[in-house]
């Protein structure tokens, strides 16, 4: 020890404990990776089978579903089944819309749909057809057969027949109206056992049923009328913008109404409406619907045609 | 054994006992760390190498982007990436994109490893330093892939049409950039070189 070291100061000695924390780097790498399985070996979503008539539009391993216009699910591949009737695309559920993958869960192809009566989908045009789903709350189940096209929405309602001759410009989900206002819709239609009439299948809403009386009249709202006459000249009419493009079935009910129509009613879908008719104006009260049930249920179902 | 040593920091002269294990001085006026060569080398370098390695797997199997094109959902690996742009034809950059992003990282952490874990070998200290030297070199090449991904996701996310995510493999893939880097700049090369008294000292 020389002299000149014993003044010059001392340099601190400390425990470093650095090279034990450095060894954290490597545990918290192999934790990341656990973390990473973990995710996709537990929260990983269902896979599921949905089988197409035609799955045409939909793009392997990009067409998105949809719930509520969010992502929930991918789909991954599609193949022939082999009896060459459908095509049996596999999804992959997300671990959040796993509860989905539901017996009862209906699912339906979404894609641009420019016909007569609606305008649906327009999204699909530029971002590609996609799947979206009805949930259903059956057993869990991963096979689904999907509908030909987007079910009607389920509501309470007051559901009859219409008969007539010749559909027209009617088809599934076509209005009814009751002075211009929309009040229910078609259902469904078919040809008549003996073929000689054509069977409509309609609801009326439960809020509106009241209007429906078995003396209730229908006439076929759609289109224009032209109305050609000596000292009026042309008349041009129409129910309503909407019935122009969409076609539509109108009614009215007698002021000496009778009693109020029930499931499985049976009315006659006139051609046109009656002069007398219109004059038609009874007083008829509706349901008492709370004032909270209404937003919840109509306001949405008017919003969502 | 006494020793007299400037501070690297401040530049205080002053004197070092023996540093036992586990330990480190500490400079007496500005309290940084003194030390002679790198401390604890060996360990920091297998450390940072081994925590790349193991990130090295999720870097390449996870997607590295999530895109949303057109309402299309699609998520890109690495390598999907490249065989890509092999097929459009862009063998020059799907080439450079294989060597700085896949072939480089495993190349320099399986010769960080082999060099750490055969400091004690006595033969071919020549041929690890060479392989210490290659390292070094490819080392800049590395950072490429991120810098290419930062413009990418730059231009992209400019528009409403195409939205691009960072997916699970892109922060494997940066930690195991900075890893490497990290794990290359602790290493001593003077560790090679070595008596086995000094490196026990040493690392
Ligand atoms: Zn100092």
């Amino acid at each position: 020890m020389s002299e000149k070291s014993h003044a010059l100061p001392k340099a601190k000695i400390a425990r470093s404990y650095l090279t034990w924390f450095i060894w954290l780097i490597p545990v918290a790498a192999v934790g990341l990776c656990v973390f990473f399985v973990v995710r996709d070996v537990i929260f990983k979503g269902p896979t599921i089978t949905i089988y197409f008539q035609s799955a045409d539009g939909l793009e392997q391993e990009n067409s998105p579903i949809k719930y509520r216009g969010a992502n929930i699910g991918q789909i991954h591949g599609m193949k022939l089944t082999p009896d060459k009737q459908f095509v049996a695309v596999t999804a992959k559920l997300d671990y959040t819309a796993r509860e989905f993958a539901r017996q009862g869960t209906e699912f339906w192809m979404v894609q641009p749909e420019v016909k007569v009566g609606s305008i649906k989908g327009l999204r699909t045009i530029v971002s590609g057809n996609y799947i979206t789903l009805e949930p259903g709350h059956g057993p869990p189940t991963n096979e689904f057969v999907a509908l030909a096209e987007a079910p009607v929405e389920p509501v309470k309602a007051v559901e009859f027949t219409l008969l007539m001759d010749d559909l027209g410009s009617l088809q599934k989900q076509t209005a009814i109206f009751y002075r211009g206002v929309q009040v229910g819709e078609v259902l469904d239609f078919r040809l008549s056992d003996d073929s000689k009439h054509v069977l409509v299948h309609a609801r009326i809403r439960e809020e509106y049923a009241p209007l429906l009386r078995v003396n209730s009249k229908f006439w076929n709202a759609g289109g224009i009328n032209f109305h050609f006459g000596l000292l009026s000249g042309a008349e041009i009419s129409a129910e309503s913008a909407q019935t122009v493009v969409s076609g539509g079935i109108a009614f009215a009910t007698p002021p000496d109404y009778g009693d109020a129509a029930t499931n499985g009613a049976v009315f006659q879908l006139n051609d046109k409406e009656d002069d007398e008719w219109k004059k038609w104006n009874p007083a008829i009260p509706l349901h008492g619907v709370p004032e909270a049930q209404k937003e919840k249920s109509s306001l949405p179902q008017v919003n969502s045609k | 054994m006494d020793k007299v040593v400037a501070c690297q920091t401040c530049g205080l002269v002053q004197g070092v006992d023996d540093v036992p294990e586990g330990c480190v001085a500490k400079c007496a006026r500005c309290n940084f760390q003194i030390f002679h060569r790198r401390i604890s080398s060996r360990s920091r370098t297998l450390a940072y190498s081994i925590a790349a390695a193991i990130l090295y797997f999720p870097s390449n199997f996870y997607p590295l982007v999530t895109a949303f094109y057109q309402g299309q959902h699609t998520q890109t690996t690495i390598f999907q990436g490249i065989r890509s742009l092999w097929h459009d034809g862009q063998y020059f950059i799907s080439g450079l994109v294989f060597c700085t992003s896949i072939f480089t990282p495993a190349l320099k952490i399986i010769g960080l490893i082999f060099i750490t874990l055969t400091l004690d070998w006595n033969g071919g200290k020549k041929a690890r330093t060479w392989i210490y030297k290659i390292i070094r070199i490819i080392d800049p090449w590395n950072m490429l892939e991120v810098f290419l991904l930062a413009i990418g996701v730059g231009v992209i996310e400019m528009g409403q049409v195409a939205t691009i995510h960072p997916g699970r493999g892109v922060f494997s893939f940066a930690a195991v950039v900075v890893l490497t880097l990290l794990a290359t700049l602790s290493f001593d090369s003077r560790l090679l070189w070595d008596s086995p008294a000094e490196r026990k000292h040493y690392q």
